[in-house]
């Protein structure tokens, strides 16, 4: 076998072993440390990479940056956080139809711009607002489908730990992608809402109705919401106008948000030690991906399977379209079946350099940046996309009583809004850089 | 058994999270003096000059190499993460197909997939300590703070220790669980982002 089979060799093989449930990290780092000792003849060649890279992988600069912002969402939760987004958002919308719904999905918006994660997102959102969708007589299904379409604002809405991780791994401008996030992060809110009025409107009863609340009273539970507001525009603000390098901003946010979270009483010492176990946990998980993409990549690049790829497609003369088509498609269907980090770290070095050979009418940088965050948005889609979307299954564990095919039924609108959504950024591809500087 | 092993990965776990709050917190400061030493250099400076000498002189500034011990600190916490990870069997993985599997076709993978992965723990360990002896023989040290760079593959060194050691436990759990036909150890699902 050349090496360029046996690097395409390796992609059944990964699957195999994923589908086995071998830890996704685990699969890519055993795939890549056999693949170069077969590649190369030498045992040895793949033990001496060990030697020094996890190490380096471990001690990135750049990517301190992710258990930084794991630790920071915990802290917004400790913080109280959710619970004076979702009373700000409801004081204004609780009393429309389907507003209380619309309410949980601003403030996982709003909650998204200080947490980088999409689960956490969910899982805080859900503590605070599945008792209250209930008790204004919101149907089970509709309330969870809500909730896991909610938090995937938790990724898209920077800061993003998975914008970070494209963003190293494409060598772009983290502040410039989290930049691009930002309409399309808007844009996902409000077709959210969208879907709730719509999905209200055909199932009149699955939304119950409660008196408006007093203008004054609205007032001041908007003003409970600084905090997210401070903390939001001092690290994405502080990030963008290059005060301080995406790290720092990371470590001012996570400082500052344990102690809003401290002043506010949600943080002692027992939270602090309940925080480092959530974040050891998915801190270890991420890096241990990475570790294993890492493993793997440099497998595939000793064995030009990505140079050949790219190389192939230019020769067809493929419409950069419908590539990117073609690769959007693919995401969707296996964001349904793995984690967007996984994904992209699985995926990216094959595809992205394919992406950067097409010609799109954009410099590289733009196109960079605007595939980056339509990516994001698909895999996300795939979390929420019924049988097998991961995001409704954690979700739908919160709620005993509801069934999963509630969840199902009602999340379909939801992924709907998802779908034309991504048409339009596809379509218009200004609408992701119109706020990135050039 | 159990109990020894889940607290001595909560302890590395703790000891992880304390390191990296320091690394917060000195990244924080580092920022923060910068800022100031732009200031006294600047409008304050011109207000005050003798008083921003004076904090000047004391020092007001970032932090000497403050990316370096950014650096090692948080390679020391990510190996301190790990062994709780493993414990809890936090790992993501995708489980729609093995769902379909019986239990005990189940814990035969799960004891495979453990088994390597303790292997591939120890491996990380054992090359992480002969990294460590090649950057001792060299010499080695960081550009800024010139200390030794093998003094931050030691720390790490320690902790990669405790995670092949969870990793082992971890698949004799799974061993065991093999051979007697029974879940020893309830494990919730892995962590998500």
């Amino acid at each position: 076998m050349t090496a360029l089979e046996i690097g395409i060799a390796s992609f059944p093989a990964l699957m195999i072993l994923i589908f086995l449930r071998v830890p996704i990290g685990l699969a890519m780092f055993v795939v890549g440390l056999v693949g170069v000792a077969v590649v190369t003849g030498r045992p040895n060649m793949a033990l001496i990479r060990l030697k020094s890279e996890t190490y380096t992988t471990f001690s990135s600069y750049s990517l301190s940056i992710v258990p930084m912002f794991l630790l920071m969402g915990h802290f917004a939760t400790l913080g109280g956080m959710s619970t004076a987004l979702f009373k700000a958002a409801e004081g204004f919308l609780g009393h429309k139809r389907g507003g209380v719904a619309m309410a949980s999905v601003g403030a996982c918006a709003g909650f998204g711009a200080i947490c980088g994660s999409s689960l956490a997102t969910a899982a805080t959102m859900g503590r605070v607002a599945l008792p209250e969708m209930k008790r204004y007589g919101y149907a089970g299904g509709f309330s969870t489908a809500t909730l896991a379409a909610g938090g995937t604002l938790g990724i898209l809405i920077p800061p993003s730990v998975v914008l970070v991780i494209y963003a190293i791994l494409t060598e772009q401008n983290i502040a410039k992608l989290f930049i691009a996030a930002f309409i399309p992060g808007i844009l996902a809110a409000l077709g959210y809402v969208l879907a709730i009025s719509i999905y209200v409107r055909i199932n009149p009863e699955a939304a119950g109705t409660r008196p408006p609340v007093p203008m004054p009273e609205r007032f001041r539970a908007l003003l409970d919401v600084w905090p997210v507001l401070l903390v939001f525009g001092l690290v994405v603000g502080g990030i963008y106008r290059g005060w301080f390098t995406p790290t720092e901003g990371a470590a001012v946010g996570a400082f500052g948000t344990g102690l809003i979270a401290f002043l506010n009483g949600g943080l002692n010492w027992s939270t602090l030690l309940e925080s480092f176990m959530v974040t050891a946990r998915s801190t270890a998980m991420v890096f241990f991906i990475i570790l294993g993409a890492a493993f793997y990549n440099g497998f595939l690049a000793l064995t030009q399977v990505p140079q050949e790829l790219s190389e192939f497609v230019v020769s067809q003369g493929f419409s950069p379209w419908f590539v990117l088509t073609l690769i959007l498609i693919f995401y969707l269907i296996f964001g349904c079946l793995m984690d967007s980090l996984s994904m992209i770290l699985l995926t990216i070095p094959i595809f992205f350099p394919v992406i950067s050979t097409l010609d799109f009418g954009m410099s590289p940088e733009h196109v960079a940046i605007w595939f980056g965050i339509l990516v994001l948005i698909v895999v996300e889609v795939g979390l929420i996309t019924p049988p097998v979307g991961m995001n409704l299954f954690i979700i739908n564990t919160m709620d005993s009583k509801t069934p999963i095919i509630e969840t199902y039924k009602a999340v379909v609108y939801f992924v709907a809004s998802d779908l034309v959504r991504v048409v339009i950024l596809v379509l218009f591809p200004i609408i992701t850089l119109f706020l990135v500087p050039a | 058994m159990h109990q020894i092993m889940d607290k001595l990965s909560r302890a590395m776990a703790v000891l992880g999270g304390l390191v990296l709050s320091s690394l917060i917190v000195l990244t924080c400061l580092s920022v923060a003096g910068r800022m100031l030493n732009t200031l006294l250099h600047g409008s304050v400076g011109a207000l005050a000059p003798e008083f921003s000498q004076w904090l000047l002189d004391l020092g007001v500034g970032p932090i000497l190499g403050d990316f370096e011990l950014v650096e090692a600190g948080v390679a020391f916490a990510i190996f301190a993460f790990l062994p709780y990870c493993q414990v809890r069997a936090g790992h993501a993985s995708v489980d729609i197909v093995t769902n379909f599997f019986p239990p005990s076709a189940n814990r035969f993978l799960q004891m495979i997939t453990e088994t390597v992965f303790a292997i591939a723990l120890i491996l990380i360990a054992w090359k992480l300590y002969d990294g460590m002896q090649s950057k001792m023989r060299y010499g080695e040290t960081t550009f800024l703070l010139q200390f030794p760079i093998w003094w931050s593959y030691a720390a790490s060194l320690f902790a990669a220790v405790f995670a092949a050691l969870a990793g082992i436990y971890m698949a004799l759990v799974r061993i065991m669980e093999f051979f007697l036909r029974r879940d020893v150890l309830q494990t919730g699902a892995g962590a998500e982002l």
